[in-house]
C-alpha cells in the first residue's frame, strides 16, 4: 500500500458544498476518501485555506507552487512525487496508485457486517 | 405605563436590545449605558450592527475594542464590525505565511477566506468573546449589546445554538466549518455564550418598539422565537409615546398610537412594559442622549426649505419608467419604509403596463400586508429556511443517482453547515434578478447591514465563480454584471433625520465602491407639510429642514419627498403617494 496526499487549492470544505457552485468531482473524490478511510486507508488532503502550513514544509509541493502557482492545482503526490496535475485521480487510478483492491472503493468492512454505525469499522 | 428608568428596574449583567429597525434600539440603548455610567456602573456597549450609528452618536472613532467615551466618565463603546473582523481573521491566518509562500497563492487563501460566512463566522467569533470573557465580566457592572435589526439579530442569537449543535452532531470531524478550522476548539466559548443567553439571571432580552401595528407584530415574532431558543427574561420598552394631542395632527398620531397598544399581540401584553415618550429632537450628541429618559426641549429650528419644487414619488417612477430599469432596488436604515415604496414603485411600474414582480430580501418583511398579488404584479420572499431547505433537497436528489447510502449520509452531513445557508441565499438572491431577463424586478431589502452582507457576498462570490468549475447556474454567473449594468438602480430611502441620512450616505458610497448605481433618495415620513399647530410636533417638523436642505444639495434635487400621514399605507393608498 503507498501513502497519497491530495493538494488543493483554497476551499470551503472538502465536498466544497458551501462554495459557490456544486463540483461533483468534489463529491465524488470526498465520499470516495472517506470510504478508503473505513477500510484502514488514509489518503490526506491539504488545501490551501486550512492547511497551508503543509504547503511550506512539504519541499515537493512547495517548489511545484512556487513554479506552478495554484491554477494547476490539485496535486497528487505518491511518497514523494507527484503524479497527477489539475484534476483528482479517478477511482480506477486510486486502486492502482494505492495498490488496493478495488471493492475498497465500493464497501466497506463496517457494512459487510451489517451496516453498523461506527466510523473505525467495530461495531458498537 | 411606567416610564423606562435603568436606575429604578433591577438590571441583569448581560442586556441585549432588539426591535425592527428604526425604532430606536440605538437611541435606548446609548441612553440606557449613558444613564447608568452616570450613576456610577461602570458600562460597556456593544454594537454589532455592520451600519452600526454610534460612532455618529458618540462622536467619537470606535473599533471592535472598548474604547473610552471622553464625555462620559465610566463608559466604554466598541463597534463590532463583521467585515472589519472578517478582515483582521484574514490577516491573522494569512500572515504567517508571507514571504513563505507566494503571492499568487496567497491571494487564492485570501479570496476564499472572504465569503459572507468568514464574515459570519468573525462577527459571531467577536461576539462569543464579549458574552463569555471574564475579565470582561469583572470590569463592567453591565454589558449592553445593540443589536442588529430583528431578522439579523435572531440569526446571530441563534447561532450559538445553532453551532454548539452542528459542532457536537458532526461525526466525519473537520466537516464543512472550512475557514475556522480554530473552530472546534472553541467549543466551550460558544457552550457558555448559549448558557449565558438563556439564563435569565444574567441576561434580558429588551424588546424595543414604537407605538405601532407593523414593529409590534415584529417584535412579538422575536419574543417568540428567542423564548422558543430558551431566552425567556424579557422586557418591552416601548419608544416614542405622545402623551396628548391639541390639533388634529396630533390627535391623529395619538390615536394612531393608542389603537396600535391597545391591539397589542396577546404575547406581548404578559411581559413587563416601559414606555419613553416621544421627543422633539435627534438623538444625537451627548445633551440629547442624556436627556432622552428624563426630559424634553422644543427648540424650533430656524432654517428654511432651500428647493423651489422637490420632486413627488410619481417623478421616480415616471423616470425609472423612461430610463428602461428592470432590476430596482430600495435600501437604506431599517423602519424608513423600504417596504412600502417598493410596493408603491411596483405599482406605478404596472400602472405604465410593466410586468413587474416585487420581492423581499428582508427575512422580516411581509409584502403581502401591504399589497395584493394581481395580474400585472407577483411576488415573492426570500426565506432563509426555506432556501436552505430547497438547496439541501436539490443536492441530495441529485447525489441519489449515483451515490450509496453512506455516501449521502456524508454529504448531508456537510450540508447541515451554517455556511451552507449562506450560499442558498445567495442563490435565489441571484435567481429572483435573473427574473430580470422577462419583466421589472423590484427588490425590498433588509435593513442596511444585512443588505452590505449580502452584497460582499457577491462580490466575493463572483471572484470564486471565475476560477471554480462545477456547475455554476446561469443566473450566479450573470449576477453581478447586471448588478452594474445600467438596466440596475438602487432606490435609497431614508427619513429627514440624523441617522437615517448618515447611514444612506454611508450605504450610497458602498454602492458606489460596487459600481452599482444609484441616483434617487425617497425622504419619508415627512412632517414638514403637515401643518401642524402641536408644539412638540411643530419643533419635530422644523427639526427636518436642514436635513431636507442637505439631502437636496447632496443628490442635486433628485430626491423625492413623502409626506407623514395617520393612515397605514396599504394597497390604494399607495397610489397617493
Amino acid at each position: 500500500m503507498k501513502k497519497m496526499q491530495i493538494f488543493e487549492p483554497a476551499m470551503c470544505c472538502d465536498t466544497g458544498l458551501c462554495g459557490v457552485s456544486v463540483d461533483p468531482e468534489l463529491l465524488r473524490i470526498s465520499t470516495v476518501l472517506n470510504t478508503l478511510k473505513k477500510n484502514g486507508v488514509a489518503v490526506d488532503r491539504f488545501n490551501l485555506s486550512s492547511a497551508p502550513m503543509a504547503f511550506v514544509n512539504n519541499k515537493v509541493i512547495n517548489t511545484f507552487i512556487n513554479e506552478k502557482g495554484v491554477e494547476d492545482l490539485p496535486a497528487v503526490l505518491i511518497d514523494e512525487s507527484i503524479v497527477i496535475i489539475g484534476r483528482y485521480p479517478t477511482n480506477e487510478e486510486l486502486v492502482s496508485l494505492l495498490e488496493v483492491p478495488a471493492s475498497y472503493l465500493t464497501e466497506t468492512k463496517a457494512a459487510k457486517q451489517g451496516g453498523c454505525c461506527c466510523s473505525d469499522g467495530n461495531c458498537c | 405605563m411606567q416610564v423606562f428608568d435603568p436606575n429604578k428596574i433591577t438590571l441583569t449583567k448581560y442586556l441585549f436590545y432588539t426591535g425592527k429597525g428604526g425604532v430606536g434600539k440605538t437611541s435606548v440603548a446609548c441612553a440606557t449605558a449613558v444613564c447608568l455610567a452616570d450613576s456610577g456602573k461602570k458600562i460597556l456597549l456593544v454594537s454589532t450592527d455592520p451600519a452600526s450609528n454610534l460612532q455618529d452618536v458618540f462622536h467619537t472613532t470606535l473599533s471592535g475594542k472598548a474604547t473610552p467615551i471622553a464625555e462620559v466618565a465610566n463608559l466604554d463603546v466598541a463597534n463590532l464590525d463583521p467585515m472589519q473582523a472578517a478582515a483582521e481573521y484574514r490577516e491573522s491566518v494569512i500572515a504567517p505565511y508571507r514571504g513563505k509562500l507566494p503571492e499568487s497563492v496567497l491571494a487564492n487563501m485570501e479570496e476564499q477566506l472572504s465569503g459572507s460566512c468568514t464574515v459570519e463566522i468573525a462577527a459571531f467569533n467577536e461576539f462569543s468573546n464579549f458574552i463569555t470573557n471574564k475579565s470582561l465580566e469583572q470590569k463592567y457592572d453591565h454589558i449592553l449589546f445593540d443589536t442588529a435589526p430583528t431578522g439579523h439579530t435572531l440569526r446571530m442569537l441563534q447561532l450559538p445554538s445553532a453551532w454548539s449543535n452542528f459542532i457536537s452532531e458532526s461525526t466525519h470531524g473537520a466537516s464543512c466549518l472550512g475557514q475556522l478550522s480554530g473552530l472546534e476548539s472553541k467549543k466551550e466559548m460558544y457552550k457558555t455564550a448559549v448558557e449565558t443567553l438563556t439564563d435569565g439571571a444574567q441576561t434580558t432580552l429588551i424588546l424595543v418598539t414604537r407605538p405601532e401595528t407593523t414593529p409590534l407584530k415584529e417584535i412579538e415574532r422575536a419574543s417568540r422565537e428567542l423564548a422558543e431558543l430558551g431566552v425567556l427574561n424579557q422586557s418591552l420598552v416601548i419608544n416614542g409615546v405622545l402623551a396628548d394631542y391639541d390639533d388634529t395632527i396630533s390627535k391623529s398620531l395619538y390615536d394612531k398610537q393608542q389603537k396600535a397598544l391597545a391591539d397589542m399581540p396577546k404575547l406581548l401584553q404578559s411581559i413587563k412594559a416601559y414606555m419613553i415618550p416621544l421627543r422633539a429632537y435627534n438623538i444625537t450628541g451627548m445633551e440629547n442622549v442624556r436627556s432622552l429618559l428624563t426630559k424634553d426641549n422644543y427648540v424650533i429650528c430656524g432654517e428654511t426649505i432651500k428647493a423651489e419644487s422637490i420632486p413627488h414619488l410619481q417623478d421616480v417612477i415616471d423616470d425609472l419608467y423612461h430610463s428602461g430599469k428592470k432590476v430596482i432596488f430600495t435600501m437604506g436604515k431599517g423602519g424608513v419604509g423600504k417596504t412600502t415604496l417598493a410596493a408603491a414603485i411596483a405599482l406605478g411600474l404596472s400602472e405604465k403596463g410593466q410586468k413587474v414582480h416585487l420581492t423581499t430580501t428582508d427575512p422580516a418583511a411581509h409584502l403581502k400586508f401591504v399589497l395584493d398579488e394581481n395580474s400585472s404584479i407577483t411576488m415573492s420572499h426570500i426565506d432563509e429556511h426555506v432556501e436552505l431547505a430547497r438547496y439541501q433537497n436539490e443536492i441530495l436528489s441529485k447525489a441519489q443517482e449515483t451515490m450509496s447510502e453512506e455516501d449521502i449520509a456524508y454529504i448531508e452531513e456537510d450540508l447541515r453547515s451554517p455556511c451552507t445557508q449562506e450560499i442558498a441565499v445567495f442563490r435565489a438572491f441571484a435567481e429572483v434578478v435573473e427574473r430580470a431577463e422577462n419583466e421589472i424586478v423590484v427588490i425590498d431589502t433588509a435593513p442596511t447591514g444585512h443588505t452590505l452582507l449580502l452584497l460582499d457576498s457577491t462580490l466575493s462570490y463572483h471572484k470564486e465563480v471565475q476560477r471554480t468549475q462545477g456547475d455554476i447556474p446561469d443566473s450566479v454567473r450573470k449576477l453581478l454584471p447586471r448588478l452594474r449594468s445600467t438596466e440596475t438602480e438602487v432606490i435609497i430611502v431614508a427619513l429627514p433625520e440624523a441617522t437615517p441620512v448618515y447611514e444612506a450616505l454611508r450605504l450610497e458610497e458602498d454602492l458606489k465602491r460596487a459600481n452599482i448605481a444609484t441616483k434617487w433618495w425617497i425622504v419619508n415620513s415627512s412632517l414638514y407639510h403637515s401643518k401642524t399647530t402641536n408644539r412638540m410636533l411643530v419643533a419635530k417638523a422644523s427639526n427636518e429642514i436642514p436635513w431636507i436642505n442637505k439631502i437636496a444639495k447632496h443628490t442635486n434635487s433628485n430626491f423625492a419627498l413623502i409626506a407623514w400621514t395617520a393612515d397605514d399605507i396599504k394597497g390604494d393608498k399607495l397610489r397617493e403617494l
